[in-house]
């Protein structure tokens, strides 16, 4: 008792019930109009007074009621309030994590469209080169082109060595027969000395 | 006006009462000379690093930046150090360390430590060249993580390979006759791609240290532009596929078959390009961000602070998907930072 200083007594009292009138004011006066009645003489005015004490006390209790049910519903809003505040909680906690979700799609979406335009990028400079298909297509016709002429380079090259060999044999039998035609007149040439010599001598 | 003197007062660090009139203006005309060149994010994915052409070294704290009890003091470097002498053309992250490489050294920083003030070098190398007179720059720095070394490539247009774990370098790939300005790494077959001054794209496999193929993109009819040069100022390579620019047009090249499929039709000269999920993304020369998707559309442009761009940096770090983010730096103090490609959410400045 002597704990609570009595600057919070009335520092409660006025809260609850500044202005005096109400329930503190019923109180008082139901408090003296009981000592009133006690100390009443007649039994009609102590019975009309009883009657007004009954009523006094009656909506003493009607004012108190009315409180509890007061502090009742404000209990259950406590409680509702705690109740919305939870799933508040929960669900900043379900936006944290779908916002870190959605970070972690937003880095895959970046790698993939980097992905791309590095792809995009090399078709560009790819596009510039002429295209592989045709390329070996005509790759292949100037390999056949070249393996014809090579062909008929050979050909050539044989009929070129066939004739030289011919001319070859024909040039070296006219060599001979010059050769034996050179000798035949070198040796006729010789006959005829021997005879003019043999001829001359005899004479004398 | 004087030049600025080498050793640049570290920005952000100190407290603005303290300075002189002189000291602020030098401090102005320094952030308007800056440039930063290159970008790296930590392995936790909360921080950036971003370095500059001063050799200074700023971390951002990316998390702050983007939480939403952001101040402006959460858009100046959480730290910020001399690094190297000269610019800081160059950075990677491993899961432990930063390393950085510019002026002909490559530096490594641990993660772990490199918030605290006075961060020194983990250890520092420079790869064997064969001129000990000059000390060639070094433009591009590239992991290879199955084989847990480092590529370094630049102005004496050799790739050096160098094993992490014993500090030794173990290749030299000869074949480029002039500088090179990019590396990208073929993840399927292990082969390096490098662009440079020259004009060619050189292809090498790593196990066989031997240069696989090489795209003279200026040969080309369809991308080449006299008028720009011959430079390949980028690359980038989604396995079966290449994009290079700088002065040729940006190209999409099918490697297989050595053909250009699309050009971007984009006139400035490229210097950082990247793919990101299904689209390429590019910045060079001009204030935006170009998006375009593969087959040669502009998807959108979204400017920036700088006047130019020489870097994109995409935070994809698993252990942070709050600070999933673009950033962008180029020819001045400020990192754009591009929560949703659409739009520029802030900047960060040195």
């Amino acid at each position: 008792m002597g704990a609570v200083t009595d600057d919070e007594v009335i520092r409660k009292r006025l809260l609850i019930d500044g202005d005096g009138a109400g329930d503190d004011r019923r109180i008082n006066l139901l408090m003296k109009s009981f000592i009133k009645w006690c100390n009443s003489g007649s039994q009609e005015e102590g019975y009309s007074q009883y009657q007004r004490m009954l009523s006094t006390l009656s909506q003493c209790e009607f004012s108190m009621g009315k409180t509890l049910l007061v502090y009742d519903m404000n209990l259950r809003e406590m409680e509702n309030y705690e109740k919305i505040y939870k799933e508040i909680e929960c669900s900043i906690a379900g936006a944290h994590e779908k916002i870190a979700e959605c970070k972690k799609q937003i880095l895959q979406a970046k790698r993939i469209r980097k992905n791309r335009q590095e792809y995009d990028a090399l078709a560009k400079v790819i596009q510039h080169h002429p295209d592989r298909h045709e390329t070996l297509k005509e790759l292949e016709s100037l390999g056949k082109e070249l393996e014809h002429l090579s062909h008929i380079k050979e050909s050539v090259e044989d009929k070129l060595e066939l004739r030289r060999k011919q001319f070859h044999v024909l040039l070296s039998t006219i060599h001979k027969l010059q050769q034996t035609l050179e000798n035949d007149e070198k040796l006729s040439e010789v006959e005829e000395t021997q005879e003019s010599t043999m001829e001359t001598e005899p004479k004398p | 006006m004087e030049r600025a003197v080498p050793h640049a007062v570290p920005l952000g660090q100190v407290a603005s009462c303290s300075l002189s009139p002189q000291m602020e203006v030098f401090q102005a005309l320094q952030r308007l000379h800056m440039t930063i060149f290159s970008q790296s994010v930590s392995p936790c994915g909360k921080f950036l690093a971003a370095g500059n052409n001063y050799g200074q070294i700023a971390i951002f704290s990316l998390s702050a930046a983007l939480s939403s009890e952001a101040k402006e003091e959460s858009k100046n470097p959480v730290v910020t150090f001399q690094a190297h002498d000269g610019p800081v053309y160059s950075m990677v992250s491993t899961d432990r360390h930063l390393l950085s490489a510019g002026d002909g050294e490559v530096k490594a920083w641990l993660w772990a430590e490199i918030l605290k003030k006075g961060c020194k070098e983990l250890w520092r190398r420079q790869p064997p060249y064969r001129t000990s007179l000059e000390v060639p720059e070094i433009n591009a720095l590239l992991l290879v993580p199955k084989e847990n070394s480092l590529i370094l490539a630049g102005g004496d247009c050799q790739l050096h390979t160098m094993d992490l774990e014993t500090g030794a370098f173990t290749r030299a790939l000869r074949g480029h006759t002039d500088y090179i300005h990019c590396l990208a790494l073929r993840e399927r077959s292990p082969e390096v791609l490098s662009g440079g001054e020259d004009g060619a794209v050189r292809l090498w496999d790593l196990r066989t240290a031997k240069e696989v193929q090489t795209i003279e993109v200026y040969k080309h009819e369809e991308c080449s532009r006299p008028h720009n040069g011959r430079w390949i100022g980028c690359l980038a390579t989604d396995s079966d596929w290449m994009v290079c620019g700088g002065g040729p047009a940006l190209t999409l090249w099918h490697l297989r078959s050595s053909t250009p499929t699309t050009i971007f039709p984009m006139r400035a000269p490229q210097k950082h390009v990247t793919f990101y999920q299904d689209l390429i993304l590019s910045a060079g020369q001009g204030r935006c961000v170009n998006q375009w998707q593969l087959s040669g559309e502009l998807k959108a442009q979204v400017p920036g602070s700088s006047p130019g761009l020489l870097s994109l940096s995409l935070n994809q770090q698993p252990a942070a998907p709050e600070c999933k983010v673009l950033t962008a730096a180029g020819n001045s103090c400020r990192v754009d930072v591009f929560t949703n490609l659409g739009y520029r959410a802030f900047s960060l400045s040195f």
